[in-house]
């Protein structure tokens, strides 16, 4: 190259843009499923925009650690109705109500979608980081700010309302008594009891 | 429905699949935006992030360019420092457009004769502008260009490394009426870019602090990511992928619409029709990936099949150089967008690709004839060496 003087990039930049590029779908992912896609993109904004300020901080591997600032910004940002609403719309969208036949494990997995929108915020967050996320529950416990145990525990519920949920045709709980409890449940760990741990290993 | 967590996994959205890179368009974006503050505690001047190489530049390089004289918008002249410049718009003649059919077989046609080798490295070197919106006086808002060359070196083999290098040319006032609004504002040799907070532009404005000069040229060397993907085109190929893909036009339709999901070449978020998925994979093969000619000819035929291409006529490319210009309108965040490929007619080779604002979306302050984003391509070619 003619150019005088070729310079590395800063290393802050650089890890930065190389954790954007590693993350930020996933970032982006674990937010639309939570609050909708529009909701999504200013989280993921706003995601990156503290990781950078704060780049010092941000640990390695640092996904955990995105995904807890971006439920910090949900949380704080936007309003539990507001996540609420955003979220049932987007599942909706992305699970609509079958119509005509379809093939048995197509509609399983509409339902369950559908079956999202129903349970409380907090049974969903666990299952969006699990399932759709793919995380480790250690890895999953580290974002939510709760031990690998609890979480384990709060899957175990999560999955059972969700598969009540399910089977109970996947009408959304409607009403601000459910988007208040699911907004009453988020974010605070949960103690894990005996007697659910050992129903889970069963 | 026994194992429900099972069924949830495999119920996951194609949309919240994190396994599709991120558009161009949006990384630079929030990339600015975030880094817009200075990093930790050691302040510096945010720099605009370089596009990463795995991404070719359908996503975001785009740029845009003028508007068509075809579809009856105002070309925007060069602001202030006369026509050759780079991020000048395009201007079409006013003579009668050929139509895109025969502007694309004519290209395919100067291709089919053509032959390539390959070497050690595939170089590109491109020129790219994107516009941006400056705080004037008062209330005053204004449009420039930042200007960005970019070198690219990917290796023909397995398990090198991806060589980048880039450069910051400089940032100027899009328009003569830009240029004005520059020199009301006194002709600050530092401006601050405004970036929008996210990227469906509602809302507010992040400052970035540029100067106007030229940047100093940043280096990079990365290894490829799985030893062996150099491209993005749908999917992570590898060097040997697309030196096989076929040179008959309806079976490279074929193969590049298996990857294609309904959404945008890049982000797995935005939806996209089938058409303009072609329109940036065949534009993608003809300005930037190590493709052979023939395949390239079979790009312009394919997209010579598509109704949804239409002609612009001969016009000048953001570095001043004169081709056949074919594009094709999408609607967009940003409003209605048309996307253009330059062509030389002499030796049938891409020039330049462009994204011009043509109605902006009632939330976009930029005017109509905006050139969003243009990327002209400098030299693209095997090579037997790349800078260490």
């Amino acid at each position: 190259m003619a150019d005088p003087a070729p310079r590395e990039r800063a290393p802050d930049e650089r890890r930065f843009t190389a954790m954007y590029d590693d993350c930020r779908q996933r970032v982006w992912a674990y937010a639309a499923a939570r609050a909708g896609r529009q909701i999504a993109d200013e989280v993921v904004s706003e995601t990156f925009a503290v990781a950078w300020r704060r780049i010092a901080d941000v640990p390695d591997p640092p996904l955990p650690w995105l995904l807890g600032v971006a439920r910090n910004v949900l949380r704080d940002g936007y309003r539990a109705e507001a996540r609420r609403e955003a979220c049932t719309a987007e599942l909706a969208r992305w699970a609509p109500r079958p119509s005509g036949d379809i093939a048995e494990d197509v509609a399983e997995r509409l339902a369950v979608v559908r079956a999202m929108a129903a349970i409380p915020e907090a049974d969903r967050e666990i299952l969006i980081l699990v399932a759709w996320q793919g995380l480790s529950p250690r890895e999953a416990a580290r974002v939510v700010g709760c031990s690998p145990a609890a979480l384990r525990v709060r899957l175990h519920r999560a999955r059972k309302r969700l598969l009540r949920a399910a089977d109970a045709g996947a009408e959304p709980a409607a009403g601000p008594a459910a988007g208040q409890a699911a907004a009453d449940a988020g974010g605070r760990p949960v103690r894990p009891q005996m007697g659910i741990v050992s129903e889970e290993r069963a | 429905m026994n194992d429900v967590l099972r069924t949830l996994r495999e119920a996951r959205p194609a949309e919240l699949n994190p396994d599709v890179p991120v558009g161009d368009e949006v990384r630079r974006a929030e990339l600015a935006r975030a880094m817009a503050a200075p990093a930790g505690s050691g302040a510096r001047e945010a720099r605009v992030p370089r596009r990463s190489r795995l991404r070719p530049m359908w996503g975001l390089g785009l740029a845009g360019a003028v508007a068509a004289a075809s579809v009856g918008v105002v070309a925007v002249t060069s602001g202030g420092d006369g026509g050759k410049a780079p991020g000048r718009g395009i201007q079409a003649a006013p003579e009668r457009p050929m139509d895109s059919r025969t502007i694309l077989l004519a290209a395919a046609e100067k291709l089919d004769g053509a032959t390539e080798t390959t070497g050690a490295y595939w170089h590109k070197s491109t020129v790219g502008t994107s516009s941006w919106l400056v705080q004037g006086q008062g209330k005053e808002r204004y449009t420039v260009l930042l200007m960005e060359k970019s070198d690219e070196w990917a290796p023909g083999r397995p398990g090198g490394k991806m060589i980048g290098s880039q450069q910051r040319l400089g940032v100027k006032p899009a328009t003569k009426a830009d240029a004005a609004a520059y020199a009301r504002a006194g002709s600050p040799k530092s401006l601050s870019l405004q970036v929008p907070i996210q990227p469906r532009g509602k809302g507010t404005y992040k400052a970035m602090k540029v100067s106007t000069g030229p940047g100093r040229v940043e280096t990079s060397s990365t290894p490829l990511v799985g030893g062996d993907k150099v491209y993005w085109l749908g999917r992570n190929v590898t060097m040997k992928q697309l030196q096989s893909l076929p040179a008959d036009p309806a079976r490279l339709k074929k193969e590049v619409m298996r990857w294609y999901g309904g959404h945008d070449t890049e982000a797995s978020s935005v939806p996209m029709k089938a058409d303009a998925w072609l329109f940036r994979v065949a534009g993608s093969l003809v300005t930037e990936l190590p493709v052979q000619p023939k395949v390239r000819a079979a790009a312009f035929r394919m997209l010579a099949g598509l109704k949804t291409v239409d002609s612009v006529g001969k016009v000048t490319d953001p570095q001043g150089r004169t081709g056949d210009a074919i594009g094709m309108t999408e609607k967009d965040p940003n409003g209605v967008v048309r996307h253009l490929l330059v062509i030389d007619p002499a030796t049938g080779k891409a020039l330049a690709d462009e994204r011009v604002l043509l109605t902006p979306a009632a939330n976009d302050p930029r005017a109509a004839g905006t050139v969003l984003s243009s990327s002209s391509v400098m030299t693209m070619e095997w090579t037997d060496s790349a800078p260490k």
